[in-house]
Formats: structure tokens, C-alpha cells, sequence
């Protein structure tokens, strides 16, 4: 029953804060991992009925009666499923020591998990309204744990990360507004049919701008990446992985996706536009980073920069750069989970994110040190880790397709990239101790097991790679290279 | 009708962003949600007119009213002089770009019918929109537990 992706979360969240009276740490921490790693598991079960029998379109029974809830469970939502629940298990698991100082741990697991169940529901949503209403319920709750910490910065940030994220959603819903007002419906499928029958390039093309304004505005494209830099280094260290590994891509680069393959159909103009704003995201975000001395700003704008290749391969269009787009959300959101949690790591220790003032922190934080080096690896593309896969299969889809430019400059981007994960590693984790330093201690056992567990599947996932693009990847690539065709065909018209 | 109604609304909307003061602010919002809920009435929709009048033009309201009742007034923070002068830039360029849309554009297609409204509000609700109020949900429990974190330290002071 995939309604379970978001009515377990749900429930479990609005009960979370009476648990919390009785029990303040025990309870939460434990129903709130053991959630997750249900979500986890009950995704995985879904793969072979996938694989078998194609998507699966469900209408809800409600007391012998069917309601009108119809969820789909195909290729490319099955795969968000695994990669939320994967990254929020890690991030959990972490919270549970991370978030001891922060108080009111029960309040923080109702906000996080509402996150999941909005993230859930978008993916699982068969109507444009409510993936735009399951956007609003994961950005709401984001905007809650942005301010958890509950200091100037964080505030100024929560709010600046609220006006922006309201201006995207007008803009997503006043494109919402004008296809409804034209073809009388929000189901996808309906809406796919209409606007074949309607013939309406102009007012589409405008439709297509709001969201590509709206949606690029939640998935921090170049130009509209202001909030970002601001939001994500704020945050607590779990919720900077969930936002930057997990709700831009569901929220921002999910939502966009499904509507221009599966509901309007990738156009060559389209694609073009994309495309460009990929590589300038890929530019823009590698060189703002290199000039960071904040940590979690710096892997902040690499999100943007790594977010830029992601669109990249989609606006490609091609099976393989859609497969590589695919491939690089998962490695992505697994490396910069693991990163920012690292980063979570040195701070609780340390007291600061400045680079300036680490140094030698391999010494007394070998965990943290091992696993910040594998998690910069694999983003930056070194083999055999899992990003150079996809950034592998990305540059290959370009230069299958003859797109030499864009090749070179993603290549050259890459080179870029690993020049700031060394500048890193060098100035947090090597060279001389610094004495103000001698004292600190390793992270918990929780915190680190999350890290090791981030680490090792950028390894094991980087090795089994064929493994995982038979099982996940070819029933997600699958889903939106038959574009429109897919809604007509399961949505029953 | 409809022109002098739309009208109202823009206006007492950009009110509602020039005035300084707060309470008057609120009360320019409140009476551009009325303009709206009006519109909504005569363009058959009534049940987002009721929802407009009592939800945005009721309750929100008395909650901005009783906040600014409730604070101290601390003196204006100074608004930069650029973004004053961009908002009625933008705003005309906005109205300029509306118009051409609305007119050229959307005026001349044949839009598809959509699926009557059949039934009272609670059976649209529950039989039409169901999956929008398990979203509703999600989206008040969000803001109450947001609420919630963001005033636990001053509880605790």
C-alpha cells in the first residue's frame, strides 16, 4: 500500500509531541529511526514489482469505498522513495547525538518527519495541485528547522530562505492556475491530453517559464541560487544534508522534471534552456566555492554547482544523460549528506566552521577526517567512487550527442571541483595540529556510524554500479524517456 | 462591475504594501481580501469566497491585529530608497505583462470545460480533493510544530 510512504510519517509526526512528554529522548529517537528504516526497507520491497509489472496506479479504499486518493509508484518515484529514506536514515541516526544540545528533540523529529512525508507525497502525486500542496508541507517544516537553532543568523536565514521560497511558489501556482483554467483539469494525465488538443505554444512556453522561475528558484538554480549560500550553512548540520541532499531535488528538480517530460514533453528549446542554465549553475556554483573560508558554505554553493550538472543531464534529454542525471541525485545526496554531517562533526567539537581556524583535525578525528576524504572524492569524480559514474555517464551523453562545449566546461567544472575539496581537506584535516585543538575528541558513536555508513556506500555503490543502474536506474530512465505517452497511457487516457 | 471590483482589489493590495503603518496595513489587506471574496461570489465560486472572507479577511486579521497589539513599536527600520523606487516599477511592468497575457494570449483560446462541481462543499472536499486534505493537514501540523520550535527558548526563560 504506497499510501503508507505518507501516512506513517504523518501520523507519527502529529503524535510525536505527546511522546516527547512522556519520554524526552529514548522514544523519539527510537520511533523516529525505526520510521525511517521502515520507509527504507518497505521502498526496496517495491523493486521487483516494478521491475515485473511496471507502474503501479492506485485509488485508495477507504471503509469498502474508493476515495479519490490515486497515488503512483513507477520507476523514477520509486527511486526518490530509496534515495529520501536512504539519506534520512544516515541523517537520523546522526541526529541522535547531534541534536542533544538543541533541546526539544521531539518537536525537531514531528518537523522532520512532516518534511519526509511532504517529500513523500510529492513524489507519490498524481495531480499538479497537490504536488504543489506536498511541496508546501516538506518547504514549511524546512523553514522551521532552519530557524531550530534559533540564533540571529539562523532566523535571518529561515526568513530570507521563507520570502524566496513563497515568491517560487507564486510562481509555480500561477502556472498551476493558467493550465488549470485551460483544460478544466490538475490530473496529469488530463492535463497532458489537453494540451495536446489545445495547441497553445505561447501561453505553454509562459507556463514553462513560471515553473522553470519557480522550480529553479526551490532547486537553487543560477540565477536564482541567493537563498541558498544563507539557508543550508545555517541549519543544523542534519537538516543542512536533508536540504541540500535531499528537498532541492525532490521539491526543486523532481517537481520540474515530471511536469516537462511526463505532462508537456521535452522540446529542443526547452532542453536548450536547461541545458544552459546546468552549465552556468555548474560554473558559477564551482568558483563562488572556491573562495569560501565557511565550510558549510562552501559545500553549500557546491550543491548549486553539482545541482547545475543534475539539470544538465536532464535538459540533455538523451536516455543516457537522463540515466546520468538519475544516477548523480542519489550520489550526490548520499556524498553531500556525509559531508554535511561531517561538517556538523567539526563544528560540535570545534566551536567553528571557519577554515581558517582547523587545521591538523585528522589527528584527533580520523572518523570524521576518512570520511570527509571518500565523500570529497566521490563529488568531485574520482574512480572507482559512485560520483565519477555519473558524472562519467553525463559527459558521455554530451559527447554521444555532439555537445563538446558543454562537455569540456562540465569536465573542466569537475577539475574545479576537486581543487575545493582538496583546499578542505588540507586546511581542515591535515598539516600541522592547531594547540587550540589538542583536546577535542572524536564524534559520538552515533554520529559517527551515520558517517561510515555514508562513506561505505559511496564506495560499495561506486563498485556494484551496474547492480544499481539494472535495478533502479533503467525503470526511472525509463519513465521519462517515454514522456507523455507514460500519463496518457497510465493515467487511463 | 467586475473592472471596478479588480481594481479595488489591486489597490487596496498595493496599500497595503505602502503604508508604513502596521495596523493599517493589516486593515487595507482585510478589505482587499473582501474585493476578492466578492469576486469570487459572482464568479460562481462560492465556497472559496466563504473561505476568503472568514479564514483571510476574518481570522488572519484579528491574529495581525492582536500581534501588533501585543509587540512594542521599536521605530521604522529604515527601508532602503532603492526598493521603494523598484516596487512600482516592477509593479507596472507587472500590470503591463498581465494584461498583454490575459488579452492576446489566454483571451483567445478555447479553453477545455472542466469537471462540474457536483454536491455540497464536504463531498467535493472528501470525494473530489481527498489526497489535497491529507496535504492540508500536513501543511497545519507543519506550521503549528514550526510555531512551537521557533518560542520554545523563550518559554523556557
Amino acid at each position: 500500500m504506497t499510501f503508507l510512504f505518507i501516512l506513517v510519517p504523518l501520523i507519527l509526526a502529529s503524535v510525536m509531541p505527546l511522546v516527547g512528554k512522556f519520554s524526552k529522548r529514548f522514544l523519539p529517537d527510537f520511533l523516529t529511526n525505526a520510521t525511517v528504516f521502515f520507509l527504507l526497507i518497505y521502498a526496496i520491497s517495491f523493486v521487483p514489482q516494478v521491475l515485473c509489472c511496471g507502474p503501479d496506479i492506485r485509488q485508495m479504499i477507504w471503509l469498502g469505498q474508493p476515495i479519490n486518493i490515486i497515488l503512483a509508484l513507477d520507476g523514477f518515484s520509486l527511486f526518490m522513495l530509496f534515495t529520501i529514506a536512504l539519506v534520512s536514515f544516515a541523517v537520523t541516526l546522526f541526529s541522535i547525538d547531534y541534536m542533544e544540545h538543541y533541546g526539544a528533540k521531539a518537536n525537531y523529529y514531528a518537523l522532520f518527519l512532516l518534511m519526509i512525508a511532504g517529500m513523500n507525497g510529492l513524489v507519490l502525486s498524481t495531480d499538479l495541485f497537490s504536488i504543489y500542496l506536498f511541496l508546501e508541507v516538506a518547504a514549511v517544516a524546512s523553514y522551521g528547522l532552519v530557524a531550530y537553532g534559533l540564533g540571529h543568523d539562523e532566523l535571518e536565514a529561515s526568513f530570507k530562505y521563507l520570502m524566496l521560497s513563497a515568491v517560487a511558489s507564486s510562481f509555480i501556482i500561477l502556472s498551476i492556475t493558467i493550465i488549470f483554467g485551460l483544460t478544466g483539469s490538475l490530473n496529469l494525465g488530463a492535463i497532458g491530453l489537453g494540451l495536446q488538443q489545445l495547441k497553445i505554444k505561447y501561453v505553454l512556453g509562459f507556463c514553462i517559464g513560471f515553473f522553470i522561475l519557480g522550480f529553479g528558484l526551490k532547486a537553487a538554480l543560477v540565477p536564482f541560487h541567493a537563498w541558498l549560500p544563507d539557508a543550508h550553512p545555517s541549519a543544523p548540520a542534519p537538516i543542512s544534508a536533508m536540504l541540500s541532499g535531499l528537498l532541492i531535488k525532490v521539491s526543486g528538480i523532481y517537481a520540474m522534471v515530471r511536469i516537462f517530460f511526463n505532462v508537456f514533453g521535452l522540446n529542443p528549446v526547452l532542453s536548450m534552456v536547461l541545458m544552459y542554465l546546468g552549465i552556468i549553475s555548474i560554473l558559477v556554483g564551482a568558483i563562488m566555492a572556491l573562495g569560501q573560508n565557511d565550510i558549510k558554505r562552501m559545500l553549500a554553493y557546491s550543491s548549486i554547482s553539482q545541482v547545475g550538472y543534475i539539470i544538465l543531464g536532464f535538459g540533455l534529454g538523451t536516455p543516457l544523460g537522463i540515466m546520468g542525471a538519475l544516477f548523480h541525485i542519489l550520489n550526490h545526496a548520499i556524498a553531500k549528506g556525509l559531508l554535511f554531517l561531517n561538517s556538523g562533526s567539526i563544528e560540535r567539537a570545534t566551536g567553528t566552521r571557519s577554515l581558517d581556524k582547523m587545521g591538523g583535525l585528522a589527528k584527533r578525528m580520523p572518523i570524521t577526517a576518512a570520511t570527509s576524504v571518500i565523500g570529497s572524492l566521490s563529488i568531485a569524480g574520482v574512480p572507482p567512487l559512485n560520483g565519477f559514474w555519473s558524472k562519467l555517464l553525463i559527459i558521455i551523453a554530451l559527447v554521444q550527442a555532439e555537445r563538446y562545449g558543454f562537455a569540456i566546461i562540465a569536465v573542466l567544472a569537475s577539475v574545479i571541483t576537486l581543487w575545493y575539496y582538496l583546499i578542505i581537506q588540507r586546511r581542515a584535516f591535515f598539516g600541522k595540529l592547531n594547540e587550540v585543538w589538542v583536546n577535542i575528541k572524536e564524534a559520538p558513536f552515533w554520529m559517527s556510524t551515520a558517517t561510515i555508513i555514508l562513506a561505505l556506500l559511496c564506495i560499495v555503490i561506486g563498485l556494484v554500479f551496474p547492480f544499481f543502474i539494472k535495478f533502479w536506474l533503467v525503470p526511472a530512465t525509463d519513465v521519462l524517456t517515454s514522456g507523455v505517452s507514460y500519463v496518457l497511457y497510465f493515467l487511463h487516457y | 462591475m467586475h473592472l471596478v471590483l479588480l481594481i479595488g482589489l489591486v489597490c487596496f493590495s498595493v496599500l497595503a504594501v505602502f503604508i508604513r503603518d502596521l495596523l493599517k496595513a493589516a486593515i487595507s489587506l482585510a478589505v482587499a481580501s473582501v474585493f476578492l471574496a466578492i469576486i469570487f461570489f459572482r464568479m460562481n465560486a462560492p465556497y472559496v469566497g466563504v473561505f476568503e472572507i472568514s479564514v483571510v479577511a476574518g481570522l488572519i486579521t484579528v491574529l495581525f491585529i492582536s500581534t501588533i497589539a501585543l509587540t512594542r513599536s521599536e521605530g521604522g527600520v529604515k527601508e532602503s530608497r532603492i526598493s521603494t523606487l523598484i516596487f512600482p516599477i516592477f509593479f507596472v511592468a507587472f500590470i503591463i505583462i498581465d494584461i498583454i497575457i490575459m488579452k492576446n494570449l489566454l483571451g483567445n483560446i478555447l479553453a477545455l470545460p472542466g469537471a462540474p462541481e457536483v454536491g455540497g462543499f464536504g463531498k467535493i472536499l472528501w470525494n473530489q480533493r481527498t489526497f489535497d486534505l491529507v496535504g492540508q493537514i500536513g501543511v497545519i501540523f507543519a506550521g503549528v510544530f514550526a510555531v512551537l520550535a521557533l518560542f520554545r527558548r523563550r518559554n523556557n526563560e
